[in-house]
């Protein structure tokens, strides 16, 4: 009925998009230069994904397909006997990414009309032009990517995302309203984003080049994913397999900011606030954790790429949580906490990938599942990381949205020049409290479940056995409880130095228009409560019997596709369970510990911070500061790597290339100039010549005859 | 019967002669008589040949030269007239404009 129309999900912005950016100029300041038209546009996305998942989940219209993938294709064109498509694939992990991005989106765009509009310049006034017609184009590149149905359609839509994150993150690299430094850094940052991810998109190109090869010919969800296909295709020849695999993570890592690839996302808060919150909450980072639970059966295949995802995200966790410890900027903070985060759900996905790929063995005949526990246990970690990516998606838009009504209100982000603003914005304050909460994990906020559930599946890996595979994931285990102490710690520090104390600022506008503060209430309800949807979750919603669909013990799981038989149905248990073990309250306690530290440190002020750092001399203090020399780091490379190779490159294209040119074309003009002194014009000379020739002629002719009796 | 011997022989002295007039005298105009004792050199050749071996086209081909030889002291002559008219002077040594 409507599950027809999922094209138009992704459509609609797009509309928008070129609506406004060619005819937002004319219409006028009353609608923000397009600005409602776009927020229309979205909403309009928003309530047709709504329906769309409700008819997939069977709740609205004739049939229910869950859980069945949805899918539909146009043939785009043909080349030999290789048809590319373009369509949409429906199945509950698109209408979760749709249902989360569209509706986020519509919350930031709203909100962007109280912060984009908030000028008095009409110069800044008409950019939103720009803005609005840019996130649009970004929210397509989202939600296209959400319903592709080919893993090529995917990539151009991941490129897109690419393309407006370089837009939106440079948007102020001219006429900075602070001024020209700052548009400077907005340039250098918007390039330094675009590069590092094509770094990762260059990976994940060759991925799908790989896949295509192995895949013969199809890149298609519906014939990559089968079970057979991937069996036969792995089993043909695995290494292959494995590198694709590996690739597609890498292109996951620039993406999603991952470690090495981490360093831009910080440097892209030069862009507006409200892009940082579309950015780190609703696309672009989503982007990569969408791709590893999109790419799942692939990654399956071999536990080890799911041990190096696993490692990846428990590295990045832990490094991204100690650079927000001390950082001083209210939005590199929340940079920092979102990549953090991140590496919590590349931690879950990972460590519940290798569970489920050492329960299984792939053969050329298909993939046979050979412990059904373990299996079971590891699609809990693919819930969980899909769990917390949603949970997360709240939480970071409420956080960054609050964080842009306090630097609209105060003109700065410098956290030093806050506090005591909780008299003067009571509404961002509480629903940043709310946040900060949820992020931190404080029970039955949305973070405490799914970041426990991360836990749990990482602590299901070791058991308490330390040795080999084990060992690693116990110090993931570790890292990933110290990145929950630290996560309290700083979001509490950053919540009390910003609206507890004295206030050490200037002046402050108080608080921000209604445009701003009732999207911060409408997702800090969803802040608190999207952790309830696991407890009181219906079946069909991303709980655990859509990862745990599991026939009779011979097919794998409904994420494959082609898995066809019976629903095996994970219960609440996990959930329940959480209550029983003793890692639960270990982490409450940590967490309120955590609390309590920030507030004694920063609201309190009894222990004085200074102590522990040396008063910001200490060496871990400075390395942290200067982010674990990561731009040192890149700049050296790029420098001594780089710029050695170019000048290599630059010596041999002058010095080879243009010098045997320049050679060829010296040494003709060279020998013309030599032989026309030859022509002196004088008479007696070329008489001269001409029977000094022929007498030479003649002579020779003679001695050929007298010697040899002839010319040949 | 004079030797043919004789006959090449003052041809060839003759058409030295005439190359080294072509090569070292200043005045263009001799240098125009020599070109033309050179073709009779070699038609002296012809006639020599022609009448020792006994058959006419030596002497078809001299009078073919002859008539060329004529065409050419006509454009030649024309050719100083005109040059002598710019420079003052049928000199060789000074008709060296065309040259790099």
């Amino acid at each position: 009925m409507i599950m027809q129309y999922s094209w138009l999900i992704p459509l609609i912005p797009v509309l928008c998009f070129t609506i406004v950016g060619f005819l937002g100029s004319k219409m006028g300041k009353k609608t923000h230069y397009g600005g409602y038209l776009v927020i229309l546009g979205t909403a309009a996305s928003f309530i047709l994904s709504l329906l769309v998942t409700l008819e997939y989940t069977g709740f609205i219209g004739a049939g229910n397909y869950y859980p069945d993938a949805y899918e539909e294709h146009i043939d785009w064109f043909t080349v030999g006997n290789f048809t590319l498509t373009f369509g949409f694939y429906i199945d509950i992990l698109a209408c979760l990414m749709m249902l989360f991005a569209s509706f986020i989106s519509t919350m930031i765009f709203t909100y962007s009309l109280g912060y984009m509009g908030g000028y008095e310049d009409e110069y800044q006034l008409k950019r939103q032009r720009r803005y609005f017609a840019e996130v649009a184009l970004f929210l397509t590149g989202m939600l296209g990517l959400a319903v592709s149905s080919t893993l090529l359609e995917m990539f151009i839509f991941w490129e897109i995302m690419g393309l407006c994150s370089y837009l939106l993150i440079g948007f102020w690299s001219f006429n900075h309203p602070e001024g020209d430094d700052k548009a400077d850094n907005a340039a250098s940052a918007a390039k330094k984003a675009f590069l590092v991810t094509r770094m990762g998109d260059v990976c994940l190109m060759g991925g799908l080049f790989i896949l295509f090869f192995a895949m013969n010919g199809h890149l298609e969800y519906t014939y990559v994913f089968n079970v057979d296909n991937l069996a036969a295709a792995y089993s043909a020849n695995p290494g292959l397999m494995t590198l694709a695999s590996l690739l597609v993570f890498g292109g996951v890592i620039g993406k999603s900011a991952q470690f090495p690839l981490l360093d831009w996302l910080p440097d892209a808060m030069a862009g507006p606030t409200t892009v940082s919150a579309l950015i780190h909450a609703a696309t672009m980072v989503k982007a990569g954790v969408y791709l590893v639970a999109r790419a799942y059966p692939l990654f399956l295949l071999d536990p080890n790429v799911m041990l190096v995802v696993a490692v990846i995200g428990g590295v990045t966790a832990f490094f991204a949580a100690t650079m927000a410890m001390n950082n001083m900027n209210i939005k590199k903070v929340l940079a920092y906490s979102t990549l953090s985060q991140l590496g919590y759900m590349f931690l879950s996905l990972g460590a519940g990938g290798y569970l489920m790929a050492s329960a299984i063995s792939v053969e050329g005949g298909g993939i046979v599942i050979e412990n059904i526990a373990e299996f079971t246990a590891g699609a809990l970690g693919y819930s969980a990381g899909c769990l917390h990516m949603v949970n997360h998606a709240f939480f970071k838009a409420l956080l960054f949205l609050c964080s842009g009504s306090v630097i609209h209100a105060n003109g700065t982000e410098d956290m030093r020049l806050m506090g005591g603003l909780h008299k003067k914005m009571p509404k961002t304050s509480i629903t940043m409290l709310i946040g900060c909460l949820s992020i931190a994990g404080f029970p039955f906020f949305a973070g405490f479940f799914s970041k426990d559930l991360v836990l749990d599946v990482v602590f299901e890996l070791f058991e308490g056995n330390i040795n080999n595979t084990e060992l690693i994931f116990a110090l993931l285990w570790f890292l990933g409880i110290v990145t929950a102490f630290m996560t309290a710690f700083y979001m509490f520090r950053l919540w009390f130095m910003t609206f507890m104390g004295e206030y050490r600022g200037h002046h402050c506008h108080g608080e921000s228009p209604a445009s701003m503060t009732v999207p911060l209430m409408i997702l800090s309800i969803f802040a608190f409560a999207a952790g309830f949807i696991v407890v009181f979750g219906w079946e069909h919603v991303f709980t655990f019997s859509q990862v745990g669909a599991v026939a009779n013990g011979d097919a794998i799981s409904y994420f494959l596709v082609g898995g066809a038989g019976k629903v095996f149905e994970i219960s609440l248990d996990p959930v329940l369970e959480l209550f029983k073990t003793w890692k639960t309250y270990v982490t409450i306690v940590l967490v309120l510990v955590a609390i309590i530290l920030a507030y004694l440190m920063y609201a309190k002020k009894t222990i004085n911070p200074g102590r522990f750092n040396k008063n910001g001399k200490s060496a871990l203090y400075r390395t942290i500061s200067n982010r674990y020399y990561f731009p040192e780091l890149y700049n050296q490379l790029s420098w001594k790597l780089g710029y050695d190779v170019a000048r290599g490159v630059e010596f041999f294209d002058r010095q080879v290339i243009d010098g045997t040119v320049n050679g060829l074309s010296s040494a003709v003009v060279g020998g013309g100039d030599l032989m026309s002194k030859a022509q002196d014009g004088n008479l007696h000379t070329y008489a001269s010549v001409v029977v000094g020739g022929i007498v030479f002629l003649f002579v020779i002719v003679l001695v050929l005859f007298g010697q040899f009796g002839g010319l040949f | 019967m004079i030797p043919i011997e004789y006959y090449l022989t003052f041809a060839a002295i003759l058409f030295a002669i005439g190359a080294y007039g072509v090569m070292a005298k200043p005045n263009t105009l001799i240098v125009l008589m020599c070109t033309e004792l050179m073709l009779n050199a070699a038609n002296i050749n012809f006639v020599a040949f022609s009448a020792f071996t006994g058959d006419v086209y030596g002497q078809v081909m001299v009078i073919m030269t002859i008539s060329v030889a004529a065409a050419e002291v006509a454009v030649g002559i024309a050719i100083l007239l005109n040059a002598y008219k710019v420079r003052k002077s049928t000199n060789a040594d000074d008709l060296t404009s065309m040259r790099w």
